[in-house]
């Protein structure tokens, strides 16, 4: 068999596990989508009571619900939990029986991002149309060129969450507290990355912060492009580059701590 | 014939982290913290040939699970070499990992969540296995481990026993030379333990597969494995046949007797020592060599009405073995 199905077959199955398991919960499921609707959907109620009284830096109450319409499914589209999962594995010997397998363990990470992703995107996608089809404002072209750059920075910025939040809970090698540590990353995401108002909003030398570090690529670049904040060559240009300098930056990352991870699981035992 | 698992001065050594109790304890092990070494395995080196069933004794914390896993492949020895099937563990990759089959007793690889059939079928996309031997030797474990009921419902309904056949299910499928098992029957009820045990010799003698276990129990021991290795405090204490050990360390037999009339303490004294009576029921504890001609006596001169002779409990030989081990430096 070639190698292209086994590897198509691997992550079928993994994909398929996470599906089966997802239906066993499917109240937790409904919760979730809650959780990702209501965050967007109260920043928006504030926006649109403040944007009643005129333009916010050129944004107008419809640009702010198409915004974070847009931040909405991004978000469910890039999200990741690996950082939860890493730690409960690595603190609770859970990696163990991953390490004997002939199967890396970021291969079932990966697989279960898509399965996820997979879920809600379509949910929220669902949300979107129906929300569209009675309330203009979040209306988007249908420009396919827009859509096509959109899901590629949307695949970008998902592999660059996925990074962190694995690189991140590698860090269950060395202390007990991975977990807070992606729990203050994502408190500062909630600002620099644009989930609580759009980067053009914030003081210029946070914006600035944002767009060198990798809050922007990581969210607020998909958004904009989806929304058409961003549209010119330049602009596009350097939001992939500074979208792929990073998640080569974090995979370095991920492959060093890996790496010196392991070697010292194997050195503290687990 | 090469050695399936050939372990040549094998040590490990922890290097852990020291804190003194309380809140000031804490504190300064932020600012200068201090480490100990502690030595898990020392020196330990041993042979396994195919298809040989081999159990690992010792108490808790002796260095056991620890030489599993750097057998495994899971941790890298401090120093010394280990070889399985032609491959160094720790940098066997995906070859090495297809011919072993690891089963932490506390730690499953079932999704909790999921029928067991489930992680059957992604361990034969993950193992690549073709469908025909999927299926036939999904259909020769779940016979063998009389699976049939329970496959299709989920873990979390299972109990411990189910469990534990449904996970070794899952850690053969991909047919393994070597297995690697850490405790697999603990907690089970008798039962369970006997259908587990049994079916692991049925598996060493249908597929010639090595098999390394850990156990606190005497019965896995005497049931299933030729040859025990013993570690303590991470040293080797004792590589051998099981009857060798308790010949060693048990020089006595054990006479239990049946009388049938009242015989007084002292008069039995005569024989050997006595280790225990209490009419009807006295028990000696004889030399070896002596066992035959002390029953004969016993025979002619109380009123017997049963005699046996045994081995001494292999709990206590082994408890024996451990108490004359001398401390490590």
């Amino acid at each position: 068999m070639s190698t292209a199905t086994v590897w198509a077959r691997r992550y079928g199955a993994l994909i398929r596990n996470a599906w089966l398991v997802d239906l066993q919960y499917r109240a937790a499921i409904l919760l979730w989508v809650l959780w990702g609707v209501t965050e967007p959907a109260i920043a928006l109620g504030i926006w649109w009571a403040i944007a009643g009284a005129g333009d916010v830096a050129g944004y107008g109450r419809a640009d702010f619900a198409r915004y974070f319409f847009a931040v909405m499914l991004v978000n469910q589209l890039t999200i990741a939990w690996d950082s939860w999962y890493l730690d409960r594995w690595i603190r609770e010997g859970e990696l163990n029986f991953r390490l004997a397998r002939p199967l890396h363990p970021a291969h079932e990470a990966t697989a279960d991002n898509i399965a996820y992703k997979a879920r809600s995107g379509t949910i929220l996608l669902v949300v979107w149309l129906v929300t569209a089809a009675i309330w203009p404002a979040v209306r988007l072209p249908l420009d396919p060129a827009r859509w096509a750059l959109t899901a590629l920075a949307v695949l970008l910025a998902a592999g660059l969450r996925f990074l962190i939040s694995f690189t991140t809970g590698l860090l269950a090698f060395w202390t007990t507290r991975a977990t807070a540590i992606m729990e203050l990353h994502a408190g500062i995401a909630m600002f620099l990355a644009g989930r609580i108002a759009p980067l053009a909003l914030l003081p210029p030398p946070i914006a600035h912060l944002a767009t060198v570090l990798w809050f922007r690529p990581m969210l607020a670049f998909p958004v904009e492009v989806l929304t058409g904040a961003v549209t010119s060559t330049p602009e596009l240009l350097s939001g992939f580059a500074a979208q792929v300098i990073w998640l080569a930056l974090w995979l370095a990352a991920c492959r060093l701590a890996w790496r010196r991870g392991l070697a010292r699981y194997g050195a503290v035992g687990g | 014939m090469p050695a399936a698992i050939s372990a040549h001065s094998l040590s490990k050594t922890f290097r852990v982290k020291v804190r003194d109790p309380g809140l000031s304890g804490a504190v300064r092990a932020l600012v200068r913290p201090r480490y100990r070494e502690v030595q898990a395995v020392r020196e330990v080196s041993f042979d396994i040939a195919p298809g040989e069933i081999v159990a690992f004794l010792g108490p808790n914390g002796a260095g056991k699970t620890t030489t599993l896993k750097m057998l495994a492949g899971l941790l890298y020895p401090t120093s010394g070499s280990v070889q399985v099937v032609g491959f160094e563990p720790w940098t066997g990759g995906s070859a090495f990992k297809r011919r072993i089959a690891l089963v932490l007793g506390n730690r499953q690889q079932l999704v909790w969540d999921l029928p067991a059939e489930e992680t059957f079928l992604l361990n034969r996309a993950i193992y690549d296995i073709a469908e025909p031997d999927f299926r036939e030797r999904l259909a020769e474990l779940v016979d063998l481990l009389r699976l049939g009921p329970v496959v299709d419902k989920p873990v979390r309904q299972l109990s411990l026993g189910e469990r534990m056949k449904c996970e070794l299910a899952a850690a053969l499928l991909h047919r393994p030379p070597i297995l690697f098992l850490d405790e697999p029957t603990l907690g089970l009820d008798v039962s369970a333990q006997d259908a587990i045990r049994r079916f692991l010799s049925g598996y060493r003698d249908r597929h010639g597969a090595t098999i390394l276990l850990t156990s606190h129990y005497m019965q896995d021991v005497t049931a299933l494995a030729s040859r025990v290795i013993m570690i303590n405090r991470g040293r080797l204490l004792y590589d051998g046949a099981l009857e060798a050990l308790v010949a060693r360390i048990a020089p006595t037999k054990r006479l239990e007797l049946v009388l049938g009339s009242p015989v007084s303490a002292e008069s039995l004294a005569t024989f050997g020592a006595v280790h225990s009576y209490r009419f009807p029921h006295a028990v000696f504890d004889v030399p070896r060599e002596a066992a035959a001609t002390t029953s004969a006596r016993l025979l002619a001169a109380l009123p017997v009405a049963d005699l046996s002779i045994a081995d001494p409990p292999i709990e206590e030989v082994i408890r024996l073995a451990f108490a004359e081990a001398p401390e490590p430096e």
